[in-house]
């Protein structure tokens, strides 16, 4: 019964960069290898417009979030202004690094729109913090090999929000229904400058 | 081995835990009791490692009551919950971390039944039903079956019996049958399997 | 610096440890608190300093403390250094009850806040505990009320009736000219004599007195109506007391 930390619980999730927009995903599958436990767990959250996915072992995903969570507060209380997304990509950088030898067992994805420039912003990294600048998509999770596959051939430059909708949740939903450690329910978010739709997906039950 | 079972219903919680005390291939006692009360409205179920199992519950029964002596009011069952989790994720990167599973039931500030499972690792998630180890392979079918989230206590006794009745049948190893607590607004009691009445002064 | 100063509790050249005796002096200028025994109950009274007209009454602390489920502590001092003891008490209460299965007895916490105020009369760059108190209670399992008080310096002592703060001299000459020694109290009797003699001390009356009531497994506050009633039955019978004195007018 060798466990590997990062497939242990199974999830996936998935941005992508639009016309002025941002879109980011996951699943809601919570398992223990082979057994599914909870179909609500969403591993998106959010510091004021930043978003950010965490794939992996479930209990980091929460002490990372719940680290987070209290890193931006400090910082907006520090600024008097919330975090943007290029700072929290380099924040996540050096607090993952930081347990370079006692690892969080994470897979983060940032996507956000910076509030000056209106630029769209996504990132990846790997579970100790090197990050993966991308200007289309990132991948994250058990099905990211499935991932990666579905946003080559589905993924085109300068969506628009409706369009990057579209594109984001069936480029997961097929990638998820291939993958046994991810599924159970999705969720989508659509970022925009002026709102930020939030969509349940209803996928495969098995 | 050790079987922690819990159903969430309208009007309270279920909480199941086999009375085997196991060590190696014997069974040392057949009444034993893997909960701890934290306080009026909050059960923690437990388990794992046998000296791990109660030296975790008690240290955690013993900073809910001295937060309570402390503030002067009863902590509520998602901040208890948040309170393990945190115990469990710290203790399991130290040189020998915990090996506890834990099954919390209460009202929510004496008014929402709230069930949360977490495992040694901290992983903690809420949820209607739940089962810790192997008895989850046996039991969650039946309860993804059955389940109704109207039912009320009377409803998941039954569900319950269904559970226990299949663990019976098809589940290798003894466990002695299940002690059953239920949580409401009336407070915690045992409804089966019974050997002493948890004293609350303790 | 010769280093030998860092403890500020050294003796004088005639034996005197100056610091412990201020200690006390602080104790003497904090608010009076009461402590009776009856059979089977044991009431602890305080004074409670009245609430400025812009301060939220409801976070005032009080000077009745649990400790655990069957144990209170009341002091007379500076409520600051109180805070500080009754965390280490409440700390051990649980830390106790977790290794040994078993709640504390009221000696043993008596005997370690006692400990814990000694300490901070001899090691180094502390001052002591400008508090005295009283702790009362009753064990587990038992029925027998107790009553305890400590000092700054570290004494214990166990009473059937004592009070602490200010004016505690008189109000302890007026239980000691009160209390029956040969006949237990009975709760009603217990209640209304810890009344009585803080009353000695507090003109204010009713609303400026607090009052906890103990009883094996049940502890409570009393009501301000509840004290308020048992006031006016004290001052009616002193007032027929005072009727009684008076020389008949010859006719």
């Amino acid at each position: 019964m060798s466990q590997d930390p990062s497939t242990y619980n199974g999830g996936s999730a998935v941005a992508m960069v639009g016309k002025d927009c941002v879109a980011i995903a996951c699943d809601l599958r919570l398992g223990q290898q082979s057994l599914g436990v909870s179909n609500d767990f969403e591993k998106i959250f959010h510091y004021g417009h930043v978003f950010l996915a965490l794939t992996g072992l479930a209990t980091d995903v929460i002490s990372v979030h719940e680290n987070f969570r209290m890193k931006t507060n400090l910082y907006k209380m520090a600024e008097q202004r919330e975090i943007e997304p290029e700072s929290f990509a380099n924040l996540i950088s050096s607090s993952l690094y930081e347990r370079r030898f006692g690892p969080w067992f994470v897979g983060p994805i940032v996507a956000g729109l910076n509030t000056k420039s209106g630029n769209p912003f996504i990132c990846g990294f790997d579970y100790i913090g090197c990050i993966d600048f991308a200007k289309d998509f990132i991948v994250a999770g058990t099905a990211s090999e499935q991932l990666f596959g579905m946003c080559e051939s589905l993924y085109e430059p300068n969506l628009e929000p409706d369009d990057l909708f579209e594109t984001i949740s069936q480029a997961l939903l097929s990638a998820v229904d291939r993958d046994a450690l991810s599924g159970w329910g999705g969720v989508v978010y659509v970022i925009t400058k002026d709102k930020v739709v939030k969509r349940y997906l209803k996928t495969r039950q098995d | 081995m050790e079987i922690a079972l819990g159903i969430r219903v309208k009007d309270g919680v279920i909480l199941a835990t086999s009375k085997a005390f196991t060590r190696g291939i014997s069974v040392l006692k057949a009444t034993d009791d893997k909960t701890r009360m934290l306080n009026d409205y909050n059960v923690l179920a437990f388990t794992g490692e046998s000296g791990d199992t109660t030296q975790f519950a008690e240290y955690i029964q013993a900073n809910i009551q001295l937060y309570t002596m402390r503030e002067g009011s009863e902590l509520n069952s998602k901040a208890i919950a948040s309170y393990i989790r945190h115990e469990l994720a710290k203790s399991l990167r130290t040189r020998k971390p915990y090996q506890v599973n834990v099954m919390l039931a209460g009202l929510d500030k004496g008014e929402e039944p709230f069930l949360s499972m977490i495992d040694y690792m901290g992983t903690r998630v809420d949820l209607p039903y739940a089962a810790h180890g192997y008895a989850a392979f046996y039991t969650m079918s039946l309860l993804d079956r059955h389940y109704k989230p109207d039912m009320n206590v009377q409803d998941g006794m039954k569900l319950l019996d269904m559970c226990e009745a299949e663990l019976a049948k098809r589940f290798p190893v003894e466990f002695k049958g299940l002690l059953v607590k239920v949580v409401d607004k009336k407070g915690i009691r045992n409804v089966r399997g019974d050997t002493k009445v948890d004293d609350p002064e303790q | 610096m010769s280093g030998y100063d860092s403890a500020l509790s050294i003796f004088s050249p005639d034996g005197h440890v100056f610091q412990v005796e201020y200690a006390l002096e602080a104790v003497k200028r904090g608010t009076c608190a009461v402590g009776v025994k009856g059979k089977e109950i044991v009431v602890l009274a305080c004074e409670r300093r009245t609430t400025l007209k812009l301060q939220d009454p409801r976070i005032t602390p009080s000077k009745i403390n649990r400790i655990d489920k069957h144990v209170q502590l009341a002091f007379a001092g500076l409520n600051a250094d109180a805070r500080i003891l009754i965390d280490k008490a409440r700390i051990e209460a649980q830390s106790y009850k977790l290794t040994l299965e078993d709640p504390v007895t009221v000696e043993y916490l008596t005997r370690y806040v006692a400990g814990v105020q000694q300490r901070y009369t001899q090691s180094g760059g502390t001052r002591p505990f400008g508090i005295s108190t009283l702790i009362a209670g009753f064990d587990a399992r038992d029925t027998v009320p107790k009553l305890y008080q400590t000092e700054p310096s570290g004494i214990y002592s166990a009473w059937k009736a004592n009070a602490i703060g200010r004016s505690s001299k008189t109000v302890r000459e007026f239980l000691e000219k009160n209390f029956d020694r040969e006949n237990e109290l009975s709760d009603d009797e217990t209640i209304k004599l810890a009344i009585k003699a803080l009353l000695e001390v507090v003109q204010t009356g009713a609303k400026n007195i607090e009052i906890s009531i103990m009883k094996p497994r049940e502890m409570r506050f009393m009501t301000s109506d509840e004290i308020e009633k048992i006031v006016k039955e004290i001052e009616d019978e002193k007032a027929v007391e005072a009727e009684k004195k008076k020389p008949k007018r010859r006719d």
